[in-house]
């Protein structure tokens, strides 16, 4: 094989696998064949994670599946291994088992060079551990406050596990009917998704890769040597810093971001001792007020609407809740782009405008934007993880009409399942429908949908 | 047997601030009058009714029982707690209290505004009597709910440490239930439109629980008393040093030293409230729409502080005033404390009750603060005319001055607003009837549109009609009526362009969404049936309606349908996470 250095990919191919609702890319670049006319393939594996099958797909059946797929097509060999963030929909897959047949015991198997993902999971950014090379202080407000916002998303986790009982609470139905079936399952799902049992999955993809990368905007990766001919630009996560600057640009108050970047790790740490404090209130003993007198068998009648109300209203909060923490979660999801030769391939997780706008914010990245060829579409599809400011700089966005004419046309990719998460009633339904006919509408539009109807592991899309 | 008359008020124990507020190492308490009812298990009252249910344990509480008149007088329960025993623990294991502690503030507060206006007050929905669940959830929050008819109040650990009930402050009680009132006597007031609408609510209640503060002299004393000792004799007078009252130091012993405490015990609650209250005492001056060109006033909490800060600066104006007063012919330098702290109380209860008469002449709809300026000035003009003693309404004109806010009646002198000199007709109106009847208030305003200067394609509808008794310092009465309308106009965005002057469009804006445009008017009549002030805002007000849009449809209020139950909780929790919602930015 000739020098690295020299070597430019010749095409590149990304496997979209079905994984119901989740994300699961093998992003293989295949270089020119050399004078043994051998082709030689780098892989790339971007998350791999499922909360939701569809019907008639057993989950861990499915996942290892793909996990064998993978290995297979990558020959036991994996370069780069990104996971954008520690959803469940995006890693649970890097779980293991204790006996090694986990699906993740197999992808650790195949030994990536490195590993990414975004700043908040440096482990050196544990409260407890401020030492190390990765946990190199940044400018301005510093590595204290990275410390103190990764120390919220360990709250938000906690306090997403500790829903559970509450909910537990809201659903009984001793004296009046529970809390709607709608709601208990979109509390469930999004505080599963959000919740710590993740851990060996952490766990594995912190120890995996032969080097770890936690990145931020503007984190310089060097994979020449890995994966050479091809550029990785991070967008995204900013980190605290870079937060800071776009909001104190219009800010006149310069200390307002970091006043609140406090107020809010001081709620959520509030938060989880709540839920600690909801888990155990159970039993007599624990009541909050133990020799209090409650009622036991009845609730008296001129109680029970305002009873009613209020566990809806509670129902209601903790709904709030945990969307408010899914978004926080997605918003550390690290942001991709590949370049290579003319062709540059995106891959934003569940970023929303938040984790956006630093990137979008700095002119050389959103020229850099502009030609992109390859968009893996946001937060499967929802509507707020495509953020219309960053749609609006894809300029190989071109409609039937200019697709006949001979004008390149970009790919969009999306990784979804329907019926899994929001309502079309109040325009939350995954993937939203207004985004999916824009989507078909001006670019070559591939969902893991199409595998999941042709009852197939995966799509293939090449890049050429 | 000579029939006893019964007590009109009854005395009860409450926390006197919050449970970190301690004196000789007990929780400070004290005892406050509320209106006397036989009180039902609950408590629950004509108003007010507790239901101590906690949906994170799923437990109900039993209710406190109260025993009816005896001799003439009812029994506070826990008076004899606070005296007999060693320490105050109880106070925070014995739910019962905390039911009662609830129940006391919320009334107290609530005949304080029925005291300010002359008659009874209604909450903001359909029904007498508010719910209030003093431990309704394990969480970090409190808040007042309509559509759940209720206030309800959170509980929440503090790392590993002790448990903190947010029932136990009187600030959150207070501010909450001011939130309640509030929404009963303007209820578009919560109605999206502005961030000085949604700051006016924030502010509003923050001027009203702080201003109670001062009704409560313990607390007050407390404050002042930390800064100086002195060794005396029980039955010598506290003395406190005249230098500890200038300006800067009240300033810092008191305001701040609230704030502190505040924010000792309600840390996550009312930490950010403490903070603002720290930040509301020390804003900068602003010079007019100034805050308007900056982000961070952007948000209702801070935009509410300049509310505040406007009140707060202006109450120790006063209080220093009184103070100079009391200070004349005292050459040792040293004040009686509790003379200092009862100009404190009487100042604070004059502002207070100016606060709460200004509502009822401000527009119902799209409220700013130079509108509740002229308001405050007005309602004190028409009951006190003589402002010389203390110069209230001037202190109060350069307090809001110093922050950008300048009475929105421009053509009078003195800020108030101008008298209604429209050429009305009464010839086919009942004076008494329309002193209570909206039907009656309606064919008026029918009548008089175009006097009036109504719009005459809105729906039209009047909400309330208040008869109102008060009484001024000097003891006269002042009766009016007050009435309130207001207007409304659903039309599609691209419509907006042909009002005449057009109303501006959010850019991005689909032009076929449907927009609602708001007007309306306060009418007080005076004790004849003549309308003395029509204070409005007019449906087609251009210069109202185009930033209103502007900024509904930046905050995402067109993009996604949120119901006003937890309103006031999104409220206090995108303040507190910086949340924002960007509809131009979503599919």
């Amino acid at each position: 094989m000739p020098h690295p250095a020299k070597l430019e990919p010749a095409k590149a191919t990304i496997r979209a696998y079905q994984v119901g609702f989740g994300d699961c890319f093998l992003l293989t670049f295949t270089y020119p064949e050399d004078e043994n006319k051998v082709a030689q393939e780098r892989h790339v594996l971007i998350d791999f994670g499922s909360t939701g099958m569809p019907d008639g797909v057993t989950s861990a059946d499915q996942m290892m599946k793909v996990a064998n797929d993978i290995k297979q097509r990558c020959n036991d060999k994996l370069q780069i291994v990104v996971a954008t963030h520690r959803h469940k929909d995006h890693i649970s897959g890097f779980a293991t088992r204790k006996d090694g047949s986990g699906t993740g015991d197999v992808i650790a198997n195949l030994k990536p060079d490195i590993v990414i993902q975004p700043w908040t999971e440096n482990p050196a950014l544990e409260d407890s551990q401020l030492t190390g090379d990765s946990a190199k202080p940044v400018p301005g407000q510093g590595l204290q406050l990275n410390v103190q916002y990764v120390s919220s998303l360990h709250s938000m986790n906690s306090l997403a596990s500790t829903i559970a009982t509450e909910i537990k609470h809201l659903s009984s139905q001793k004296f009046m009917p529970a809390l709607s079936r709608e709601l208990k399952d979109q509390i469930d799902f999004l505080s599963e998704d959000n919740s710590l049992p993740n851990r060996s999955a952490v766990a594995n993809l912190a120890g995996m890769g032969s080097k770890a990368h936690y990145v931020n905007f503007g984190y310089e990766l060097d994979v020449s040597q890995i994966l050479p001919g091809v550029t990785i630009h991070v967008l995204g996560p900013p980190d605290l810093d870079q937060h800071a600057k776009i909001r104190s640009q219009k800010s006149k108050d310069k200390d307002e971001f970091w006043m609140l970047q406090g107020a809010a790790s001081d709620f959520w740490k509030l938060q989880a001792a709540s839920g600690e404090l909801t888990e155990s209130l159970t039993g007599t003993s624990n009541r909050l007020f133990p020799d209090a007198d409650v009622f036991q068998d009845f609730l008296p009648s001129h109680n029970r609407w305002f009873v009613r109300q209020l566990r809806s209203l509670r129902s209601e909060q903790l709904l709030g809740l945990v969307r408010i923490l899914d978004r926080a979660m997605n918003n550390t999801s690290v942001i991709l782009l590949f370049e290579f030769g003319d062709k540059k391939l995106l891959f934003p997780g569940d970023a929303q405008i938040e984790n956006w706008e630093f990137a979008l914010n700095d002119p050389k990245t959103a020229e850099l934007l502009k030609d992109v060829c390859v968009y893996k579409v946001g937060h499967h599809g929802s509507r707020n993880a495509t953020p219309k400011s960053l749609w609006g700089q894809f300029s190989l966005k071109k409609d039937e009409e200019e697709k006949k004419n001979g004008q390149k046309r970009m790919t969009t990719l999306n990784s979804t399942l329907k019926g899994k998460h929001g309502h079309t009633e109040n325009n939350t339904e995954v993937p939203r429908t207004t985004l999916v006919q824009e989507l078909k509408n001006l670019s070559d539009y591939r969902t893991t949908e199409e595998a999941a109807e042709a009852n197939k592991l995966y799509i293939d899309v090449d890049i050429t | 047997m000579i029939p006893i008359a019964k007590p009109r008020t009854r005395r009860l124990t409450i926390v006197a601030q919050d449970p970190s507020v301690e004196v000789n190492g007990k929780i400070l308490t004290t005892q406050v009058d509320v209106p006397a009812e036989e009180i039902a298990p609950g408590p629950r009252g004509y108003r007010v009714q507790v239901i101590d249910y906690d949906t994170s344990s799923g437990v109900l509480y039993q209710p406190i029982h109260y025993p009816s008149l005896q001799r003439g007088s009812y029994v506070d329960p826990f008076a004899r707690y606070v005296a007999d025993k060693d320490n105050s623990d109880w106070i925070l294991t014995e739910p019962r209290f905390h039911q009662q502690n609830v129940y006391a503030i919320v009334m107290k507060t609530l005949a304080r505004f029925e005291f300010a206006l002359g008659r009874r007050v209604s909450w903001g929905f359909r029904g007498h009597q508010i719910h209030i669940a003093p431990h309704a959830f394990a969480d970090a929050n409190a808040f007042y709910s309509k559509e759940d008819q209720a206030l309800v109040f959170g509980y929440f650990r503090v790392g590993k440490g002790k448990i903190v009930f947010s029932c136990l402050s009187h600030d959150v009680v207070a501010h909450e239930t001011t939130h309640a009132i509030l929404d009963g006597l303007r209820n578009r007031y919560t109605d999206p439109s502005s961030p000085e609408q949604a700051g006016f609510h924030e502010g509003f209640a923050d001027v009203v629980a702080l201003l109670s503060v001062f009704s409560l002299k313990d607390v007050v004393g407390n404050l002042l008393q930390k800064d100086f000792t002195q060794t005396k004799t029980s039955s010598e007078p506290s003395l406190i040093p005249a230098d500890l009252l200038e300006p800067e130091k009240l300033k810092a012993s008191v305001l701040l030293g609230l704030a502190e405490q505040m924010g000792a015990e309600m840390t996550g609650i009312r930490g950010a409230r403490a903070d603002a209250l720290r930040r509301s005492v020390n804003l900068e001056p602003y010079k007019p729409g100034q805050v308007d060109e900056i982000e961070e006033f952007q948000e209702p909490h801070r935009r509410g502080e300049i509310l505040v800060a406007a009140m707060l600066n202006a109450f120790l104006h006063v209080w220093r005033a009184r103070i100079e007063k009391i200070k004349r012919g005292k050459c040792d330098g040293k004040l009686d404390l509790e003379l200092v702290v009862e100009q404190g109380a009487d100042a604070a209860n004059q502002l207070l009750t100016m606060a709460i008469r200004a509502l009822d002449y401000t527009p119902p709809t799209d409220l700013q603060f130079s509108d509740y300026l002229s308001a405050l000035i007005t309602a004190d003009k028409e009951l006190v005319p003589d402002d010389s003693k203390y110069h209230y309404r001037e202190i109060l004109l350069e307090s809001f001055k110093k922050y950008g806010v300048e009475p929105a009646s421009i053509n009078s002198p003195d800020g108030s607003w101008e008298g209604c000199d429209a050429k009305l007709t009464y010839d086919r109106s009942h004076f008494e009837s329309m002193m209570r009847d909206p039907d009656e208030v309606f064919r008026f305003i029918w009548e008089n549109r175009e006097a009036l200067k109504l719009h005459d394609q809105a729906y039209t509808k009047v909400i309330s009609v208040r008869p109102c008794l008060r009484v001024g310092p000097d003891g006269f009465a002042l009766r009016e009526t007050v009435a309130e309308y207001i207007q409304m106009m659903t039309i599609q965005a691209r419509e907006l362009q042909f009002f005449d002057p057009p109303i501006g469009k959010p850019e991005g804006l689909n032009g076929n969404r449907e927009v609602t445009i708001y007007g309306g008017g306060a009418l007080i009549y005076d004790e004849y049936g003549r309308l003395k002030y029509h204070i409005n805002n007019r449906v087609e007000n251009v210069a109202r309606q185009t930033p209103r849009l502007k900024y509904l449809w930046r905050c995402g209020y067109f993009d996604v349908a949120t119901g006003t139950r937890t309103a006031f909780a999104r409220l206090h929790l995108n303040r507190t996470l910086n949340l924002r919602t960007r509809s131009s930015e979503v599919f």
